[in-house]
């Protein structure tokens, strides 16, 4: 084994993941062959063309999609060997979900639209309603906790699924395209949101396709046809020697 | 405390969703009103008629076998029976002396006949002449006075014993006993009132509470000689209920033998029970059962389809919504039971509609046909049985959306 000079720890490995849709006559290759080591507090912006295959990793990273193909863990525990109902927990506790389209639900309110995977943590109403309003406070809304979605702009519906992605303090927060549907101000704001979080421990990986959006990460991962093009670390102060980078070739993980 | 919390938020999402399509759920629901209107209905009604029945034959020994003409439900016509010859008393005496010792028999005959006292009249009053064997034969005994004696009989005595309704038609809170009523154009000293006994099943069948017991003497001499032969009824009343079977078989060999039949000819008497009747009342009810079933299990089936339909909509109508909780850690199991809970919800909600609905029939008919009273049990039926439609008929789309891909979901416009 090789001296590792300081040890963060690894959050999650993906070992030469493949994803495959079978579209009858011909099979389409969404991800090929990769493999990646994210750390804590990590703050990462995957970038490629459309169909590149970001959504693809983020859905894999976040246990909503099985690969066809390669070892995934989360935590040291192997994703693939997992229940149903253990994947549901880890989208439970572990992964926070920021969507380009906020998916928040129309009918309920705020505060219930951010307590709601805490519901389905089985946390009890009095704990829920503090890190309900915590993580309401975090994002700037504890004036609008009552409002429902529909009475709020853009920039602050996507505060509102900030806000329910960290109410559970998970080990990563997942935003896909999360200014894709906002102004460039906006957009700044809710930038402006993450790299707090980030700032405050938060491991987060985003997807963009702006250069501006990504230059927030201080490492850029580019996706070209399913494989990691490159894998480039802009500052070096989050930047991890995985134990498991020892123990199997990376392409992609520079440093 | 997981299943505590899927029950709150399914509760919520319930509400929102019918909230959200008051119109269509309320359409929806009307299978279910109806079906539930049905079960109540049915059950209510099965109920009233037992309750009637039993009321109006309180009063008749399960062990007394009554020989007639006629039998009480003709299964034939009408006019096979009637060139019967009647059974007189003659042939009422024989048959007492055969059984003797084996058995108790009472003699009766009736008529109606007006009853008068001073200026109040009751039109059509049931007499019935007897003996004073009548008291082995039911129930029944006075609330005040006393039933005929043996000597009332023999000695042709004008007295009669009345039925409590009679002696509030015709006395109200005055004091019967030793008052003369007139029955037809004969005078008859009231020596005794019989206990309340019940209404009657049938509309014009025997009712103790309508009628005047006189003895069967006096009967026959006030009224025997307007119809030329007398036709008598007898009541045989076994030792026990044991011996019912060996007593009605001796009774028909006696009666054979009596009215001289030959061993080809059938019996030219009929041999009525107290379970010929409850045969007749369990058809009956057998019928009320079975239309109240269809009725239901058809409107049921059709709510189902409609709750099915609506949660079908409803599930493809949330998809999205579906993949999001499954994104922030929705068991499948959760999503199983919020869409099965808003379906019995659903159905709940048309269960009760049904019942009150119910509820105010069963007044009606309470008020016009019969006795009829919504209990407990029929509620508990009646909820469970919506809850169980809801249940069964929610399923398939609740499982489909518990099925659902949470990406296909969340990608679903
Ligand atoms: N459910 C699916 N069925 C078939 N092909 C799919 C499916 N999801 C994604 N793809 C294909 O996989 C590739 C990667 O898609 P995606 O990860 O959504 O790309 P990106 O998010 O980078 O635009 C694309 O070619 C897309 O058409
Ligand atoms: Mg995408």
């Amino acid at each position: 084994m090789a001296v590792i000079p300081e040890i963060k720890e690894t959050t999650l490995s993906l070992n030469a993941i493949d994803k495959t849709y079978d579209m009858g006559v011909e099979q389409v290759h969404a991800l090929r062959g990769v493999s990646l080591d994210i750390c804590r507090n990590e703050y990462i912006a995957i970038m490629g063309a459309s169909g590149s295959g970001k959504s693809t990793l983020m859905n894999i990273i976040g246990c909503l999609d099985s690969p066809s193909a390669g070892a995934y863990y989360l935590e040291g525990e192997n994703v693939a060997a997992m229940s149903e109902n253990q994947l549901s927990e880890i989208r439970n506790r572990q992964i926070g979900f920021v969507f380009q389209t906020f998916n928040l639900i129309a009918r309920a309110s705020i505060f219930h639209n951010v307590e709601l995977p805490m519901i389905y943590g089985g946390i009890p109403r009095g704990e829920r309603r503090r890190y309900a309003e915590e993580a309401i406070t975090r994002v700037g809304l504890n004036d609008r906790i009552k409002h429902k979605p529909n009475e709020l702009s853009g920039g602050q519906r996507q505060r509102v699924a900030i806000a329910r992605a960290l109410v559970f303090n998970p080990s990563i927060i997942l935003a896909d395209e999360p200014t894709g549907n906002l102004d460039s101000r906006t957009g700044g704001e809710i930038m402006g949101i993450l790299d707090e979080l980030h700032a405050a421990g938060q491991t987060i990986i985003l997807v963009t396709h702006e250069e501006e959006i990504a230059q927030h990460a201080s490492r850029v991962i580019r996706l070209k046809d399913g494989e990691v093009e490159s894998d480039l670390r802009v500052d070096d102060t989050d930047a991890c020697i995985a134990p498991s980078e020892s123990l199997h070739l990376v392409g992609g993980a520079t440093s | 405390m997981r299943f505590a919390l899927d029950l709150i938020e399914s509760f919520r999402m319930a509400i929102d969703a019918i909230r959200a399509n008051k119109a269509r759920g309320a359409l929806t629901t009307l299978g279910i009103i109806i079906g539930i209107v049905a079960v109540v209905l049915t059950l209510t009604a099965a109920n009233g008629l037992r309750d009637t029945f039993r009321q109006s034959f309180s009063a008749v020994g399960s062990d007394v076998i009554y020989v007639s003409q006629m039998p009480w439900i003709m299964m034939d016509d009408f006019f096979n029976y009637r060139n019967r010859p009647p059974i007189d008393l003659k042939q009422a005496r024989e048959l007492e002396s055969k059984l003797q010792g084996r058995a108790i028999v009472n003699p009766y005959l009736g008529e109606r006949r007006d009853a008068k006292y001073r200026s109040e009249i009751m039109e059509g009053v049931q007499i019935i002449g007897t003996t004073e064997k009548q008291l082995h034969m039911s129930s029944a005994v006075p609330a005040t006075g006393r039933f005929l004696q043996p000597f009332d009989v023999t000695y042709k005595k004008q007295v009669c014993v009345i039925g409590s309704e009679i002696r509030e038609a015709l006395f109200g809170s005055a004091n019967p006993l030793n008052q003369m009523v007139k029955l037809g154009r004969t005078e008859f000293r009231v020596i005794g009132v019989m206990e309340e006994q019940g209404g009657s099943f049938f509309g014009d069948g025997p009712n103790f509470d309508r009628q005047i017991t006189i003895p069967i003497s006096s009967f026959v001499k006030a009224y025997g000689g307007r119809h030329g032969r007398l036709n008598v009824d007898l009541a045989v009343k076994a030792p026990s209920s044991e011996s019912m079977e060996m007593v009605e078989y001796m009774v028909i060999g006696e009666m054979r033998n009596i009215r001289k039949l030959r061993p080809t000819e059938d019996d030219d008497f009929a041999i009525n029970k107290l379970d010929t009747l409850i045969d007749t009342f369990n058809n009956m009810m057998g019928v009320v059962l079975l239309v109240g079933l269809l009725v239901t299990s058809i409107s049921l089936f059709v709510g189902g389809v409609g709750v099915m339909n609506i949660m079908f909509v409803s599930v493809t109508e949330r998809t999205r919504e579906i993949g999001l909780r499954k994104a922030v850690g929705a068991r499948r199991s959760s999503i199983l039971f919020q869409f099965l809970f808003e379906s019995a919800f659903i159905c709940l909600l048309g269960g009760l509609i049904g019942i009150l609905l119910s509820a105010a029939l069963t007044a009606v008919i309470n008020a016009t046909l019969m006795p009829a009273s919504v209990s407990v049990l029929i509620l508990v039926i009646a909820v469970v049985v919506s809850l169980t439609v809801g249940v069964v008929a929610g399923f398939v789309p609740a499982y489909r959306g518990a099925r659902l891909d949470p990406i296909e979901a969340l990608r679903y416009e």
